[in-house]
C-alpha cells in the first residue's frame, strides 16, 4: 500500500523541503527567487564531488554529498547575501533572480555538468530517507518558531524599523536567514539529484524557484507545519486530477492554477490558517525576572542625553538647529511645540533612527550619528512611534516578547536540544512580557493580533513593548494621540508611576495639560529650536510660548496673566480634535498640581 | 468553528487518498492476470479476449508540449486504425509528464503499478533517462518514440525505440550534403540549452569532422531566442559554404528567415528538429532550399506513409511532423510485436520486440537491432517548392 505511493510522498518530501527555503526567508520577511541557484550548485557540485555509492555504500555517499550541497549553498547564499542583503522586497528578488539565472547560464555551458544533456546521478534516495530530511528540517523551524531568533525574524517581516528600534540586529538576521535558505536549498538538491537520476540545469529554472515559492506561500509563511501543507497540496494535485479521470491536456494546469487561485483568494494566511495558534500566557509568579539579563541603570541625576549644538538638516530646511539640552536620569522631560517644529525629528536622532547634521550628542555613553539603531537601543533606549509601529501579525504577547529581546538570552540552538535552561529562559521572558502586559493594563488581550487591538490598546501596546527591554530611557512620541480622555487619563497614570519607579522619560505630547501634569521639565520646540525650558509652571507662565504655540491668530484669547494653558483654557491649535481637548484631560489642570509632582525615586530600580 | 474547518481538511485529505487508492485498484491486477492477454492464432488473425492496458507519457504542457502534441495525434490515429481492425483491443491511457521529471517518474511508477504491458515514450531524452530505469526494475518494456540521445537504451534490456538517434541520421546528412555541395567550410550554429538540440550538435560536429569539413565557428544561442540577425551577421563574415544548425522548429523558422533577409544564400542544413511542415507554411520563400537530415520522409511513396498521410490529413486537417509519424509507427509495431505471437503480456512483448525485423512501416522497412535500437533508412531531404523532396 505504501510502496504504491512511495513516488509521490518522496516528492511530497522534497518539495517541502525546497518551499522551506523559501520559508527561511518569508519568515523574516525577504522574498528570495535564489533558492534555484543554490540548489543547482548544490546538486551539481555533490554529483561531482561526492564519492560513488558503489565504492563506499548508499547512505554514507548521500550523507557527503549532503554536507557537499549544504556547505556550498550556504556559502553561496553567504557571497550572493553580503552585497544584497540591504535590498527590500522585489529589488531583492530581481538581484537573486538574476543570480539564479548567472548560475543556470554557467553550470549549462560548464563542460563538466553535461550541459544541457545533464548530468547522471545514481538513485539513493529512497521515500524513508527523504521524509527524514524533511523531518530535520520541519524540527529545525518547528524549534526555531518559539524561540528569541524565530520571534526576532518574525519582527523584522512586520515592521523592520521598530525590530530595530527593539535592539534587533536587522541586518546580522537577515543573512543569517538567507544562509539557512542556501543550506536548505542546497539539501533539496542533492535530494532531488539522488532521486531523479539525471540532473540537468533546465531543472533549476526560473518555473523552479516561483513553484518553491508558491508552495511556501500556498502553505504559510508564518507557521513551520506551511510548507508541509504546501508541498501535499500541489504534489496531490495532478495525483487527484488523474484519480478523477480528468483528461490530460491543458485542463489541468489551467483546473490547478484555478484552485491555487481560489484557495490564496480565500486563505490568505495559506493553509495552515486552518491550524489554530496557542497562546502561552504564563501564570504569575513571584520570581521577578530573577533569569533575565539585568541591565544596569544609571544612578539619579546622571546624564542620560547630553545634546551639543544638535542640528538636522533636510534639503536647505532645518528640522532641528542648534539645540542644547541635558537629561538626566529620573527626569520627565515633556516635549512640545506646534506642528513641524522638530520633535519628532530630535527624539529620532536622539533614538539613532536620523543621524544628526550638525552637533554632537551622546546617549547612555553611545555617541549619536554613526551608531546603529540597535546598538542604541542596547545602550538602554527604548521607544514607541507617533504612528503605531506594532509587529500587526503577531499577538499583543509576542510583540512584548520582542521587546524584552535585548533582556532575554538567545535560546534556538538550545531550544533545539530541549535543554532546560533554555525553556527557563522562555518562561523568564514570558513572565517579563506579562508583566509588562498588565502594568499597561493590557493581559486579558495577551493572545489577540496586535492589528484586532482597538487604537487606544494598540498605544499602550507599543508602551509596554518599550518597557519589556528595561530600558534605562523610555521615549513616548505622542502616546496619548488619538486616545479619549479616559485612556489619556490612564496613560498619565501609567507614565507618572513609571516615574515613580525611576525611569527617565522623554516624551512628545500635544495635550498640553497631560504634559503639565506629568513632568518635571517641559521643553518647547519651535521652527527646530529650543525657545523655552523649565518646570511646568514656568512653562505655563512664559508669554513666549504661548505666543508660540497658539500663533498670533487668536491673540484675543491669550492672557498670560491668567495662565490660560495651565488652565487648559487654551485649546491646542495643532492637536486637532476633540478628543484632545477632551475636558478631563486637557482643562482644569493647575500648574501647582503638575508643580508637586512627586520627586523621582532615586533607589535603584530592579528589572521592572 | 476551527474544528469544523480542521474536520474539513481532514476529510478532503482522506477523500484524496480513497480516489487514488479506487483508481488504481481498479486497474491493477493486470500483471497478475497476464494468462488472459494472449489467445489464439498469429499475426492478423490473433485474438486476445482481454482488453491490452498501454501506457503512454507524453510531455502535453510544459516546454514540450508542441511535440508531446503531435505524438498524441499520431497515437490515437493509430489506435483508432486498430480498434477498427480488431482481434486485438487497446486500453490506450495517455498521460502528460508536464516537461516535468517529478511527474515523468510518478506515471511510470504508476503505470508499472497499474499492470500494463508496455510504456511508450517519454517525449524527452532526458526523461527517459529518469523514468525508463523505473519500467527497467519493474520489468515493463518501453518504447520511446521520440527519443534521440545516445545511449538511452543502454538503460536496459526492456527498453526499445523507433526512433533513430542523431548519430544515424545526421552523419547521412553531412556526408549527402557534402557530396552534392562540396562543402568545405561550415558555421555551426546550435541551441545550447536543450538536451535534444545540443545532442544533435555534437553529431554534426563529429560528422564533419569525420568528412573533413572545416568549422569556421561554432555559434551558441538559447531554444527562447527569436532574432538571430547579430549571429547570423557574425557567420557570414566567415563566408561559409553553408550553415549548420542545431534548433527546435521554433528557433528554425526565424533563423532560416532572417538568414535569407540578410542575403547569405548558401544552403542552410538542420537536424530532426527542423523535420516539420511549419518550416515551409511559416518560413514560406526562404525556406526554399533548406536541407533537412531526418528519420522520416516525409515524400516517400511507400504505401503505409501515404495512407497515414490521408489519414492524419484527414482526422486533424493539417500535415503531421516526424513526431507523429514516429508515434504512429510506435503503436503499429507494437500491434504487430503482439501478433507474432499472439500474447501481450510484458515478458512476450519483450522478446517480440526484439525479434521485430523488416517490418513495413511509415518510417520504411523497420527491424530492431541488437541495442534495441531502430533501424531503418534515413533520409536527408530539401525543401523544393514548399515541400520536402529527397535530396538526390
Amino acid at each position: 500500500m505504501l510502496a504504491q505511493y512511495a513516488t509521490t510522498l518522496t516528492f511530497i518530501a522534497l518539495g517541502a523541503i525546497f518551499a522551506y527555503s523559501f520559508y527561511a526567508v518569508l519568515i523574516a520577511g525577504q522574498l528570495s527567487l535564489g533558492q534555484a541557484g543554490f540548489a543547482s550548485l548544490a546538486a551539481f557540485s555533490a554529483a561531482a564531488l561526492a564519492p560513488s555509492a558503489a565504492d563506499v555504500g548508499d547512505v554514507p555517499a548521500l550523507l557527503t554529498a549532503i554536507v557537499i550541497g549544504m556547505g556550498v549553498g550556504a556559502a553561496a547564499s553567504i557571497v550572493l547575501g553580503l552585497p544584497t542583503m540591504h535590498l527590500r522586497g522585489v529589488f531583492l528578488a530581481i538581484a537573486t533572480l538574476g543570480f539564479a539565472e548567472a548560475v543556470r547560464v554557467v553550470l549549462l555551458n560548464a563542460e563538466w555538468t553535461g550541459g544541457a544533456q545533464g548530468l547522471g546521478v545514481p538513485r539513493v534516495l529512497t521515500v524513508g530517507m527523504a521524509w527524514t530530511a524533511l523531518a530535520v528540517v520541519a524540527y529545525w523551524f518547528w524549534r526555531m518558531g518559539g524561540s528569541r531568533y524565530g520571534r526576532a525574524l518574525e519582527a523584522i517581516r512586520e515592521d523592520e524599523l521598530a525590530a530595530r528600534a527593539m535592539g534587533i540586529d536587522v541586518g546580522r538576521h537577515r543573512l543569517a536567514a538567507f544562509v539557512t535558505s542556501g543550506a536548505v536549498a542546497g539539501l533539496y538538491g542533492v535530494l532531488f539529484a539522488y532521486y531523479v537520476r539525471l540532473i540537468a540545469p533546465s531543472d533549476f529554472d526560473f518555473a523552479a524557484a516561483v513553484d518553491g515559492l508558491v508552495t511556501a506561500v500556498l502553505g504559510g509563511s508564518t507557521m513551520f507545519a506551511g510548507p508541509i501543507l504546501g508541498s501535499g497540496f500541489q504534489t496531490m494535485i495532478p495525483e487527484l486530477q488523474r484519480a478523477v479521470g480528468i483528461e490530460a491536456g491543458w485542463i489541468r494546469p489551467f483546473l490547478a492554477s484555478l484552485l491555487l487561485l481560489v484557495v490564496i483568494l480565500f486563505l490568505p494566511g495559506g493553509l495552515t490558517s486552518f491550524i489554530p495558534r496557542r497562546v502561552r500566557m504564563p501564570a504569575a509568579t513571584d520570581d521577578q525576572g530573577k533569569d533575565l539579563a539585568g541591565r544596569r541603570h544609571p544612578a539619579a541625576g546622571d546624564a542620560v542625553v547630553t545634546l551639543a549644538a544638535l542640528g538636522k538638516e533636510y534639503g536647505g530646511v532645518h528640522a532641528v538647529r542648534g539645540v542644547d539640552l541635558e537629561v538626566r536620569a529620573g527626569e520627565v522631560v515633556g516635549l512640545i511645540g506646534p506642528n513641524g517644529a522638530g520633535k519628532t525629528t530630535l527624539v529620532n536622532m536622539i533614538s539613532g533612527l536620523v543621524p544628526p547634521s550638525s552637533g554632537t550628542a551622546t546617549v547612555l555613553g553611545t555617541a549619536i550619528g554613526r551608531t546603529p539603531v540597535h546598538r542604541i537601543a542596547a545602550a538602554g533606549v527604548s521607544r514607541t512611534f507617533q504612528h503605531s509601529k506594532l509587529f500587526d501579525r503577531l499577538s499583543a504577547l509576542d510583540n512584548v516578547l520582542v521587546g524584552a529581546h535585548l533582556v532575554s538570552r538567545p535560546t534556538f540552538l538550545r531550544r533545539l536540544l530541549w535543554l532546560p535552561s533554555a525553556r527557563r529562559d522562555e518562561r523568564a521572558a514570558l513572565q517579563q512580557a506579562a508583566r509588562c502586559l498588565e502594568r499597561v493594563g493590557l493581559a486579558d488581550v495577551a493572545g489577540t493580533r496586535a492589528s484586532a487591538l482597538s487604537y487606544g490598546d494598540q498605544r499602550r501596546l507599543e508602551i509596554a513593548r518599550a518597557l519589556a527591554s528595561d530600558p534605562s530611557l523610555l521615549i513616548l512620541d505622542e502616546p496619548a494621540a488619538g486616545m479619549n480622555h479616559v485612556e489619556a487619563e490612564r496613560l498619565s497614570q501609567l507614565i507618572t508611576s513609571l516615574a515613580r519607579d525611576g525611569l527617565t522619560i522623554l516624551f512628545i505630547e500635544h495635550n498640553v495639560g497631560m504634559v503639565l501634569r506629568t513632568c518635571t521639565r517641559v521643553v518647547v520646540l519651535n521652527f527646530g529650536e529650543v525657545i523655552a525650558s523649565g518646570t511646568p509652571e514656568q512653562i505655563a507662565a512664559d508669554p513666549v510660548v504661548i505666543e508660540a504655540y497658539l500663533g498670533a491668530a487668536e491673540p484675543a484669547d491669550v492672557d498670560p496673566a491668567a495662565g490660560s494653558i495651565a488652565e487648559g483654557t487654551a485649546v491646542d491649535p495643532t492637536a486637532g480634535g476633540p478628543d484632545a481637548a477632551a475636558p478631563d484631560a486637557v482643562l482644569n489642570v493647575r500648574p501647582a498640581a503638575a508643580g508637586t509632582l512627586e520627586p523621582p525615586d532615586t533607589t535603584p530600580r530592579d528589572a521592572t | 468553528m476551527r474544528h469544523t474547518k480542521l474536520h474539513t481538511v481532514a476529510a478532503a485529505t482522506a477523500a484524496v487518498f480513497v480516489l487514488a487508492s479506487c483508481s488504481s485498484g481498479g486497474e491493477s491486477g493486470g500483471s497478475s492476470a497476464s494468462g488472459e492477454l494472449s489467445g489464439e492464432g498469429t499475426g492478423d488473425s490473433c485474438t486476445i479476449d482481454a482488453e491490452v492496458p498501454l501506457g503512454a507519457v507524453l510531455s502535453l504542457t510544459g516546454a514540450a508540449a508542441s511535440y508531446g502534441e503531435s505524438q498524441q495525434r499520431g497515437l490515437e490515429l493509430a489506435a483508432k486504425e486498430l480498434a477498427e481492425k480488431g482481434g486485438v483491443t487497446y486500453d490506450l491511457t495517455i498521460e502528460d509528464d508536464q516537461t516535468d521529471p517529478r511527474q515523468g517518474i510518478t506515471l511510470f511508477e504508476q503505470f508499472v503499478n497499474d499492470g500494463v504491458s508496455l510504456i511508450i515514450g517519454p517525449t524527452l531524452s532526458n526523461a527517459a533517462v529518469q523514468s525508463d530505469p523505473i519500467a527497467q526494475e519493474g520489468g515493463v518494456p518501453v518504447l520511446g518514440i521520440s527519443n534521440t540521445a545516445a545511449g538511452i537504451t543502454d538503460i536496459g534490456d526492456y527498453i526499445f525505440r523507433d526512433s533513430l538517434t542523431e548519430q544515424a541520421v545526421i552523419p547521412q546528412t553531412i556526408a549527402k550534403a557534402t557530396e552534392e555541395f562540396g562543402l568545405e567550410k561550415v558555421v555551426v550554429m546550435y541551441s545550447n540549452d536543450d538536451a535534444f538540440t545540443e545532442s544533435g550538435y555534437e553529431a554534426f560536429e563529429a560528422a564533419l569532422q569525420d568528412e573533413g569539413v572545416e568549422i569556421a565557428d561554432t555559434l551558441t544561442f538559447s531554444k527562447a531566442d527569436t532574432d538571430f540577425r547579430a549571429l547570423l551577421t557574425e557567420a557570414q563574415g566567415q563566408e561559409p559554404d553553408a550553415l549548420v544548425v542545431s534548433g527546435l522548429i521554433e528557433a528554425a523558422i526565424p533563423l532560416v528567415t532572417q538568414a535569407r533577409e540578410l542575403g547569405i544564400d548558401v544552403p542552410i542544413i538542420g537536424g530532426n528538429g527542423f523535420n516539420n511542415p511549419r518550416l515551409m507554411a511559416d518560413g514560406g520563400e526562404a525556406a526554399e532550399g533548406v536541407v533537412v537530415g531526418a528519420a522520416w520522409n516525409s515524400a516517400s511513396d511507400n504505401p503505409e506513409n501515404q495512407a497515414f498521410l490521408e489519414a492524419y490529413e484527414a482526422e486533424y486537417d493539417a500535415a503531421p511532423d516526424q513526431f507523429a509519424a514516429q508515434a504512429y509507427t510506435g503503436l503499429m509495431l507494437i500491434d504487430e510485436a503482439i501478433r507474432s505471437e499472439c500474447a501481450a503480456d510484458r515478458e512476450s512483448l519483450k522478446t517480440a520486440l526484439g525479434e521485430l525485423e523488416d517490418v513495413p512501416t511509415v518510417l520504411g522497412e523497420f527491424s530492431i537491432d541488437e541495442n534495441r535500437d531502430a533501424e531503418h533508412p534515413a533520409v536527408v531531404q530539401v525543401v523544393e517548392g514548399g515541400k520536402f523532396a529527397v535530396l538526390e
